[in-house]
């Protein structure tokens, strides 16, 4: 059987926009996500010798891909000098009893909850409201769901530890239910 | 009874730890007599899992512009 072969020449015509689709929603940020392109192409470009053939050209390059993502969340959390500053930080969701606040409960949708949907402004609703995230809150939002890492391996490259993770995961979830509530019910 | 009650603030933090099976069967059963009382954090609960299966469902079909292709190519070519 013929082993796989690099054809960099062609690389950027033929996966430049799935490169960048797979990386746009994963990092939120459009220059960060071409930038990332290229340089996994550069990246892909310095280690052709170390292409085995064994995988194809198009998976070789995605792991490539994958690699420069979790290294942009990983210098994302790097350069944070006080990651963990949010859970001083007191907020309107919950009242001195830790009860709901009338202003953040939350509100009926009035759709089937238990399905998803097409709807494209869904998508462009939750892009905004992530965007608010702070960025340690959206890096571990991203990791969990579009990358589907699992709490540890999210730990290790936040470099925090579980309970600071949860903490994260919660706040995110409670500020995108929110968001979502005022902006996305509105248009529905 | 208080004693055994938990708030919404940490009924819906365990919600998220739930979804990735991290709770604890002392914490599922706190979680459990909350949500049989409480329907806002029920509500919480399916919306939380909503916005998470639509997020992991995202897909995109953007283009790059011809420029930012050739700008990307141009800095590929450096490199040769």
């Amino acid at each position: 059987m013929p082993k796989n072969q690099l054809n960099p020449d062609q690389w950027v015509q033929l996966y430049a926009d799935a490169l960048y689709n797979y990386t746009l929603p994963r990092v939120n940020d459009t220059a960060v996500a071409e930038d990332l392109v290229q340089e996994t192409f550069i990246s892909a470009w310095k280690a052709r010798d170390s292409f085995k053939g064994e995988a194809a050209e198009k998976s070789w390059l995605f792991s490539i891909c994958k690699n420069k993502i979790i290294d942009h969340y990983r210098k994302k959390a790097r350069d944070i000098m006080q990651p963990m500053s949010a859970t001083g930080v007191t907020d309107n969701f919950f009242d001195e009893a830790e009860h709901w606040t009338k202003q953040d409960q939350p509100g009926e949708w009035g759709i089937d909850l238990s399905n998803t949907v097409e709807n494209k402004e869904f998508y462009s609703v939750l892009t905004m409201c992530r965007k608010k995230l702070q960025e340690m809150q959206e890096a571990a939002f991203s990791m969990k769901y579009l990358e589907d890492m699992d709490a540890a391996e999210i730990c290790k490259v936040l470099g925090i530890t579980s309970s600071n993770y949860w903490v994260l995961i919660h706040r995110a979830k409670l500020q995108l239910r929110t968001c979502l509530e005022k902006n996305w019910l509105h248009i529905k | 009874m208080r004693f055994f009650m938990i708030s919404c603030k940490k009924a819906t933090y365990l919600v998220s730890k739930k979804e990735e099976n991290r709770i604890s069967w002392w914490e599922s059963w706190q979680l459990r007599a909350h949500l049989g009382i409480c329907s806002l954090c029920r509500k919480f609960e399916q919306q939380s899992g909503f916005i998470g299966r639509m997020a992991k469902q995202v897909t995109m079909h953007e283009t790059l512009s011809p420029e930012k292709k050739e700008k990307i190519q141009a800095a590929l070519t450096h490199e040769h």
